[in-house]
């Protein structure tokens, strides 16, 4: 425990890390209050960046990217009434009717106290959550992982964008695209069509390149004529003792929503966001007042989506299953930098992972600084024009796909997703649970062969392992426990 | 089900079964090699078979509530996807990216509205560049050779 500690205590006295997670908290907060860009985005294009450095400085920037990205949505979502990420839709709902009442300090000043807030929190509990979990995953064995990952996609159905049955399908779709390359066991080559650059499968890094980065871009050329109406700051007040006295039961409680939700597998801050602002509602005495500038919808959104983000990277680092999209990136992070996810990287390399929680901690406290300090002036990034941000996108993505493995295949692989992204959103299809069913499809499929060899091909042995069946209960309850509920309701009317 | 709606089932209902078609073309493996677990074509199948009933949930939910319809892509949207294609070509011909990526990004700019030349001018030569130097002195990534980075790299 001592060693932990130390180790999260030596991110706050290494002047390097210091000045390269202030440097990207910068990056991260800009990233964020541009619309379009978001922390999936953000860190997608950020990845080849980190590939020279020493593995925590890299999980470390893009943890930075999430958690300040996550954060910064919320200054456009006020100032402009555009979340600069999907995380925080929610804010808009109140942030930006109180900013027009000429209140948009106060609206900003509880953002960022309860972003912090629930940053904080998260991150606290990551620390005592994780190693307790990486303790029961030391015990787990192929069905249990199998189970698990089948709990993972099961989740993807109540991703909030799409629809549950679409979002499966993009999931499916995601496992399918894990199947391509030379099949693990035995070698043979599938849907390869003779190109041996995809020998070994796809590459997780020029995919999500395509599908957050390239697929947005197609989004943004349709909002190419929108004109954003702003609302003037002056400066950014911090609440008053009357606003904390208002809302500090908001902030605790999205705090644990926002955690909760965020360590579900395949779940992310948006949803996280949208359930602690239903929720502040559904508890405030003022429920008049939401849609027209409450400070509680704010910070019930705001807490709730930044404790997501701690709460997400459990089951990252534990089980090696993606809690959201971006995660899905920090995850491709770690492997790309040598750390395996899973419960040895809590035994093997404690050092570093506390290291890595240490600066999302400091990640947190810097972006609450730069949100009270220097909000006026990012929210001006926003305004920059989609004619210049853009073209910046496209170069950053086709040389970020090409730096990982030097090579052009990976730049068509981008664009081709891309391109396929985006004709997925057109039609209501999100593009996560693509890349959540990518990461997922390897552990799904292996695990599942070790399981049929364990038990001679006996596949129903599988439901005879206690935890591996309460993950398919789960997994069978995520599905079909909303229609059932609906049956048995109709049934009692 | 509307006409045009169709075709999202549709095109994913053929997906599958190509998939499927293309997995029973797959190699089986010898008996010891695979032993009590799978065949390589046996995960997409079943993936697929997965897939299709689902595909005939979203029927169904078609069916009952008619979604909204998607509008057609402006001129902006299609350009940038045709801007793709003139990169992969021009890569293709010059082998460069250095040639490319700056030649696209000064069409995207102006094919998204930006009415002074000069400044998508200036966008498509600084970013690129900076980016280039950044990997080649920091990162020690190499590029393609071409045109341009020949004369660069010597």
């Amino acid at each position: 425990m001592i060693e932990a500690l130390s180790a999260m205590g030596s991110v706050f006295t290494d002047p390097y890390l210091l000045g390269l997670i202030f440097a990207t908290t910068v990056l991260g907060v800009i990233i964020g209050v541009l619309p379009g860009l978001g922390a999936t985005t953000g860190a997608a294009l950020l990845l080849p960046f980190t590939l020279t450095m020493e593995p925590v400085q890299a999980i470390a920037v893009l943890s930075t990217i999430y958690v300040s990205a996550t954060f910064a949505g919320s200054i456009t979502a006020i100032l402009i009434n555009t979340p600069g990420t999907s995380a925080a839709a929610a804010t808009t709902f109140d942030g930006y009717p109180l900013a027009q009442k000429g209140e948009a300090g106060r609206a900003l000043g509880i953002a960022v106290v309860s972003s912090t807030v629930g940053g904080v929190f998260s991150v606290i509990v990551l620390c005592i959550a994780a190693p307790l979990l990486a303790r029961v995953a030391y015990e787990f064995r192929p069905p249990e992982y199998f189970a698990l990952t089948i709990f993972g996609l099961s989740m993807l159905a109540s991703i909030s964008a799409g629809g549950a049955v679409k979002n499966l399908i993009g999931g499916i779709f995601g496992v399918w695209l894990s199947t391509i390359g030379a099949e693990r066991v035995t070698a043979i080559e599938r849907f390869m069509f003779g190109n041996y650059d995809l020998y070994e499968g796809l590459s997780f890094v020029p995919v999500f390149i395509g599908l957050f980065a390239i697929s947005e871009l197609l989004v943004q050329s349709k909002m190419v004529n929108k004109i954003v109406e702003t609302v003037a700051l002056k400066a950014v007040k911090l609440p008053t003792k009357e606003d904390y006295k208002r809302i500090w039961k908001t902030i605790l409680r999205s705090c644990g929503i926002g955690t909760f939700i965020g360590v579900l597998p395949a779940e992310g801050a948006t949803v996280a966001s949208m359930i602690g602002y239903s929720e502040a509602k559904r508890w405030s005495k003022n429920k008049e007042e939401f849609g027209k500038g409450s400070i509680e919808g704010i910070a019930g959104a705001e807490a709730a989506n930044n404790a997501a983000t701690g709460g997400a990277m459990v089951p990252t680092m534990v089980l090696g299953i993606p809690g959201s999209g971006t995660t899905a990136i920090i995850l491709v992070g770690l492997m790309v930098h040598g750390l395996r996810p899973g419960a040895y990287l809590f035994t093997e390399q404690v050092e570093k992972v506390y290291q890595i929680f240490g600066s999302m901690l400091l990640a947190n406290l810097m972006f609450m600084a730069m949100g009270l300090y220097a909000a006026r002036l990012f929210a001006r990034v926003s305004l920059v024009p989609i004619s210049i941000l853009w073209p910046i996108v496209f170069a950053l993505s086709v040389i970020g796909a090409y730096a990982l493995s030097q090579s052009l295949i990976d730049v068509w692989i981008a664009l081709i997703f891309g391109v396929i992204g985006f004709f997925a959103r057109r039609h209501g299809f999100a593009v996560a649970p693509i890349a959540v069913g990518l990461i997922l499809g390897e552990m799904v499929e292996t695990n599942l062969q070790h399981s049929l060899k364990m038990y001679d091909g006996q596949w129903w042995m599988i439901f005879a392992q206690p935890l591996a069946a309460f993950f398919l209960i789960l997994a069978f309850l995520g599905l079909c426990g909303p229609y059932l509920y609906s049956l048995i309701i109709k049934h009692k009317d | 089900m509307k006409k045009k709606l169709y075709i999202i089932p549709l095109f994913l209902t053929l997906f599958s079964f190509v998939v499927i078609y293309l997995s029973l073309q797959l190699e089986t493996s010898p008996e010891m090699i695979v032993g009590d677990s799978m065949q390589a074509r046996s995960f997409p199948i079943f993936l697929m078979v997965i897939n299709l009933m689902l595909v005939g949930i979203l029927s169904l939910q078609f069916y009952k509530t008619y979604p909204k319809e998607v509008e057609l892509e402006k001129f902006p949207t299609w350009s940038s996807m045709l801007l793709f294609l003139i990169f992969y070509i021009l890569v293709k011909v010059s082998g460069d990216m250095f040639v490319a990526i700056p030649t696209v990004m000064f069409l995207m700019g102006l094919t998204w509205g930006q009415k002074k030349v000069w400044i998508s001018l200036v966008n498509a030569i600084a970013t690129p560049l900076s980016v280039f130097l950044l990997f080649d002195y920091v990162l020690q990534v190499r590029f393609p050779r071409g045109w341009l980075t020949n004369i660069y790299y010597g």
